[in-house]
């Protein structure tokens, strides 16, 4: 005999008032670990932290009143015809995090699947997706509307997806939320289901009605749920203070990143941060040229020399930008010509030392050309 | 000395000895007075200021007709000439509606993006001096970043059916506002949405109305025709709804001669008229060098160019000017048309070749001159193409030059029937198995489907069944439901033109040190691709010839040709090879000595090698080569097999059958959309045999012939299918009239007065064989007996 689905994933119907559905309810201590870090982790991060990672400008959430959530859906395609089968839900209850999963056992569930989720959802005050921005929020949103329900407006989100390619792009062979399980939280996961077969077990179990293939798609949305806790634990601890987190200079520019714009003193503290812990080249010069061009647009010309030069240094091959830059800011700020005039040149001849890109030299005899006949001065 | 008159060059024309005789028939059609009708008293007073404003002091007859109706709640088509004023017949009504209503929204369907621009333009000079209205088009030139404001701001929305269906319909949720509050739906130049484009419209817009109930709106639909036999019908089918029609025009005319004219015969042994293309050209020059304002119209691309450079060259001025003439078709760049247009309005372009692209209402102001050079397919174009020409007063002329090929042969030595037949009716065929099963597909993934809902005229629970079997739709509760991780719609496409386009990149500068700029100067589409811009292929823009240096074709590539200018004095046809093979037998008849059937066939075609053709003499000059990849169609067809024991009571010779055979492959080809009531494009013909699908290969025609000549079993076979992929019922409609269709050719090639054979029955007789003509007409004897 067959198991059900409600046997084999511990859940059991509740009552909508629009029609019934499966939810698959679980609770965890807040110690309770998930990679390196306990789920309690996510409740630490500080307001301004939560609000920066919201991107808006109403008041922050608090962390309790945020609900986790991930969906497994038919599909990638967009559009009406794709049904987001499995909604996993977590919030912090009390002592407990408490994890629900609402699963429409056919397709005619789905109405009782959107009234739970929209009694859900007038419960918390925001979301936390990966991709959610992108992916589950309009998809539950289309959802929403084909029932003829109105989308929460009050909810704020945070996704972590956009933070996430600021820290680990450049580092991480892909953005996907089980590589950085793996490589940031220290999570292996054990048999997990590939996501792009989700669709296809599914639809293998409406027609069979045999259930056991669900199961590892009910335990992949519950670990993805389990990871957006513990990775808004490490984001939120690592942008607020990141002691003890032992963090590649990588990640530290990331960390800038995400600062700058909002609280310039601390996004300069991490890129500095990033510097002192020798970031390598190309990303090095990079950070340099994006310090230089911010000092040079707040008129602190000095640091903005230092930082130009510092690139000139480091690059490993020659790198047009800084000569430029330098060359710029005698012509331009200093009105000096004859220094502008003796910084292209230096740049010309390295860059042919070099063997620099066409391009580059192309456009450094230019500007050489160009400041002689303004300054008349004869070409050496 | 002074220009002449259209009057007297026409007379010239008739009485010339040069022409005169080749003129068959002259029509004349007087001019009509117009009728006047105020502005209805519920008429918004302010749209009757913004009309008094551009001029507008009173309707038309039909226009306040259609006001009337649409007022009353009914759905209705409005059938008139070009240049009666009938946009106004639905600028009226939906312009009232939202002035009226704040809430309402509007749709409009266009066939093609460029007559959506140009709606909106004339929407907006109407507009500007009215509060509250948002138009915007929608379609594939919409940027992403402004859709969603077009979403969220628009009360009437222009778009095409191929938007609607894929890009719309199937985010139906983020159009709310449009679904919940749609009150007219306004479907312009409905006469082009005939066959395989008007069968998938029907359904698009089946799912439409499923969609409106969803949200509670029921639309109205105002719809504007060309003339056709059936516009009522059409409307009716097209909509699902019962129509209103709207047929006569209160619309001035002017007066207006329309010629036929059959090219000399200059080689009556072989039976070769004078080229239709430079006749056509030469008649285009007289009348652009007395500055009468003339629009020509060819029958394909190809003749579009070379009938531009003919004409370019003959009325080129001193300095070697000759922009008054310009061409205009499908593949160029929108900003090129735009440029023509406005160049015609304004007068600054006189004369225009065009394919039936300009045959849509695109506004390109009044042309005094029509030359059609060949017959365009149907009664119906041919009307659309001649009343290009005309003026609300003052004369106009249409002139019909005449291919050699059969079609045209007849229509020019039977005027009775030309000025006689009624336009086509415009078939479509929304149950169509192929189309209708597809647009379940996307019905179903835009909305669950409710047990016993209709969708359409026919019940759909069998090919529910069906698409579940196949892991498409899923039952649950009392609805069918969409399970397959894809989105229908991207893999239907409404017209047999796919939306992978080519580009064509001009080169000539990059050599040349300085720019290195790449100007994009045409698009191809996917489907003409192989047979249009191969490797060294001349490629013509408004009669300058480019060589194709590149194509790039493989699916990981971006679709490009890359072309250079040249200087040149031939263009290239491609040579392809080709192959028709039986997949599925569906209903045969026998009679003594054939076996016709009919069923699904595969057909394949590669392009192998050009000719070079010079321009002018049209002499072969040379040759060459080319590697493509083949393209494939599955489709319906009927097909015929003549008696072996009749074969060889006919001839012993296989080489005289095969010629014969082939012959009468074309005769049948080119006369079977007279009873069709096709395009002689709609259908293709081919002489094979029967090797079965999976081992033929495709071959040129000396190929194909080589094959039979040395076949074990000689079983030739002739092939006319449907050119649309999967069919639109063609094929099936050729089988049943096949008894008429083999008299009416016996008719054609006993009266046909060429000795061997020509492109006015079985071919020209160089292609074709000095027997093929007698062999036909005796296998034709024998099958009619």
């Amino acid at each position: 005999m067959a198991l059900s689905v409600a046997e084999l994933v511990g859940g059991r119907e509740e009552v909508t008032s629009h029609g019934r559905l499966l939810v698959a309810r679980r609770e965890y201590q807040l110690h309770v670990r998930h990679g390196e870090l306990p789920l309690r982790s996510a409740l630490e991060a500080p307001p301004d932290v939560l609000k920066l990672l919201s991107r808006q400008p109403q008041p922050e959430p608090a962390p309790r009143r945020l609900l986790y959530l991930d969906t497994e859906t038919t599909g990638l395609a967009g559009g009406t015809g794709t049904y987001a089968f499995l909604v996993g839900a977590g919030f912090f209850d009390g002592d407990r995090f408490v994890l629900a999963q609402y699963f429409m056992r056919d397709l005619d569930e789905e109405p009782a699947l959107i009234s739970a989720m929209a009694a859900l959802l007038a419960d918390f005050d925001g979301v936390v997706t990966y991709n959610g921005r992108g992916f589950d929020l309009p998809l539950l949103e289309t959802r929403f509307v084909l029932s003829r329900r109105p989308w929460p407006q009050h909810l704020s989100h945070l996704d972590l997806l956009p933070p996430a390619r600021r820290l680990w792009s450049s580092r991480l062979p892909d953005c996907r939320l089980g590589t950085i399980e793996a490589r940031v939280l220290g999570l292996e996961r054990v048999d997990d289901v590939p996501g792009a077969l989700i669709p296809s077990l599914y639809f293998h179990y409406l027609r069979s009605r045999r259930a056991e293939a669900l199961q590892p798609v009910f335990e992949h949305n519950r670990l993805d749920v389990l990871s957006l806790v513990t990775l808004t634990g490490w984001v939120a601890r690592a942008l607020a203070d990141p002691e003890g987190l032992d963090l590649t200079p990588e990640e530290y520019v990331g960390l800038g990143r995400l600062w700058e714009g909002a609280d310039e003193e601390r996004g300069a503290q991490f890129y500095h941060e990033a510097l002192r812990q020798g970031l390598p080249s190309p990303h090095r010069e990079r950070l340099l040229l994006r310090l230089g061009r911010r000092a040079k647009r707040e008129g602190r010309w000095p640091e903005a020399l230092a930082f130009w030069n510092e690139a000139i240094a480091s690059a490993s091959g020659f790198d047009l930008r800084p000569w430029e830059e330098i060359a710029k800011y005698h012509e331009h700020w200093r009105r000096d010509l004859a220094a502008a005039h003796g910084v292209a040149a230096r740049a010309l001849a390295l860059a042919e030392a070099e063997g620099a890109q066409e391009a580059a030299q192309a456009s450094l005899a230019h500007r050489l050309s160009r400041l002689t006949r303004r300054s008349g001065l004869a070409i050496r | 000395m002074a220009l002449k008159s259209l009057r007297e060059l026409l007379d010239e024309f008739l009485t010339s000895l040069d022409t005169g005789s080749c003129i068959t028939a002259t029509r004349h059609f007087p001019s009509k007075p117009p009728r006047w009708a105020p502005f209805p008293s519920s008429l918004d007073p302010r749209l009757i200021d913004a009309l008094k404003g551009r001029g507008v002091h009173q309707l038309y007859s039909h226009q306040h007709r259609a006001f009337e109706l649409a007022e009353k709640g009914h759905h209705l088509v409005v059938v008139t000439p070009a240049a009666s004023g009938k946009t106004l017949c639905f600028n009226l009504p939906t312009l009232q509606s939202l002035l009226q209503q704040g809430e309402s929204r509007v749709l409009y369907l266009f066939p093609t993006k460029a007559l959506a621009q140009d709606q909106l333009a004339e929407l907006e000079e109407l507009a500007k001096a009215l509060p509250d209205l948002r138009m915007f088009t929608y379609d594939g030139d919409t940027p992403q970043d402004a859709r969603r404001a077009v979403r969220a701001r628009a009360n009437l929305v222009l778009t095409n059916p191929d938007m609607l269906h894929s890009g719309i319909l199937p985010h139906h949720t983020k159009w709310v506002n449009l679904f919940q509050n749609l009150r007219y739906v306004v479907i312009d130049e409905l006469h082009a949405y005939r066959g395989v484009f008007g069968s998938h419209l029907a359904n698009v817009l089946r799912r439409l109305k499923r969609i409106c109930r969803h949200y509670g709106s029921t639309p109205q639909f105002i719809m504007a025709s060309a003339t056709i036999a059936n516009p009522r019908e059409l409307a009716e089918r097209l909509t699902g709804e019962s129509v209103e029609e709207i047929a006569e025009s209160g619309a001035p005319t002017g007066d207006k001669l329309f010629l036929c004219y059959n090219p000399p015969v200059v080689n009556p042994e072989l039976g070769i008229r004078a080229p239709y293309l430079g006749e056509a050209a030469r008649f285009a020059t007289r009348f652009l060098k007395e500055k009468i304002a003339t629009i020509v119209f060819a029958q394909s691309r190809l003749a579009t160019e070379v009938l531009l450079s003919t004409i370019k060259g003959a009325v080129r001025d001193k300095v070697g000017n000759s922009g008054i003439v310009r061409g205009y078709r499908g593949g160029y760049l929108p900003n090129r048309r735009r440029e023509v247009e406005r160049g015609l309005r304004s007068g600054d372009v006189l004369g225009v070749v065009s394919t039936n692209a300009l045959e849509l209402g695109i506004d390109i102001g009044h042309l005094d001159a029509a030359v059609l050079a060949g017959y365009p397919g149907t009664i119906a174009s041919l009307w659309q193409q001649a009343g290009r020409a005309g003026r609300r007063s003052g004369e106009s002329a249409a002139l019909f030059v005449a291919t050699s090929a059969p079609l045209d042969q007849f229509m020019v030595t039977h005027p009775d029937y030309l000025f006689g037949t009624p336009p086509e009716r415009a078939l479509i065929n929304p149950e169509n198995p192929f189309i209708l099963v597809n647009h379940l597909k996307c019905a179903v993934f835009e909305l669950p489907f409710v047990d016993g809902e209709p969708f359409g005229g026919v019940s759909v629970e069998p090919y529910l069944s069906q698409l579940e079997t196949e892991g498409l739709f899923h039952h649950a509760g009392d609805r069918w439901h969409w399970t397959s991780e894809t989105y229908p719609a991207d893999h239907i496409s409404l017209r047999t033109v796919t939306s992978d386009n080519f580009v064509v990149m001009d080169t000539t500068a990059r050599d040349e040190k300085q720019a290195k700029r790449r100007q994009i100067i045409a698009e191809v589409d996917w489907k003409s691709a192989f047979a249009m811009i191969y490797p060294k292929a001349i490629y013509m823009v408004e009669g300058e010839p480019f060589e194709v240096q590149e194509l790039h074709y493989r699916e990981d590539e971006e679709k490009v040709a890359y072309v250079k200018r040249v200087q040149v004095d031939y263009f290239t046809d491609a040579i392809s090879a080709k192959g028709v093979w039986i997949l599925r037998r569906l209903a045969d008849q026998a009679s003594a000595g054939l076996l016709a059937e009919h069923g699904e066939v595969l057909v394949a075609e590669k392009v192998v090698g050009f000719k070079k053709i010079k321009f002018g003499t049209l002499e072969n000059v040379g040759s060459g080569e080319v590697e493509l990849p083949q393209q494939e169609i599955q489709t319906t067809a009927a097909w015929l097999a003549v008696a072996p024991a009749l074969l060889a009571r006919v001839s012993s010779s296989r080489d005289e059958l095969v010629d014969g055979l082939r012959g009468l492959a074309y005769l049948l080809h080119h006369l079977a959309p007279i009873f069709l009531l096709c395009d002689v494009r709609d259908l293709g013909s081919w002489l094979g045999d029967q090797t079965p699908a999976g081992e033929g290969v495709v071959a040129t025609y000396p190929g194909a012939r080589a094959r039979l000549l040395q076949a074990e079993q000689f079983n030739p076979t002739i092939y006319l299918y449907d050119s649309a992929p999967g069919g639109i019922g063609l094929a099936e409609g050729l089988f049943q009239i096949l008894p008429a269709l083999l008299a009416r050719g016996l008719e054609t090639l006993q009266a046909c007065p060429c000795r061997w054979g020509c492109p006015s029955c079985v071919g020209p007789v160089n292609e074709i064989g000095r027997r093929a003509k007698a062999i036909a007409t005796t296998l034709l004897r024998h099958l009619t007996a």
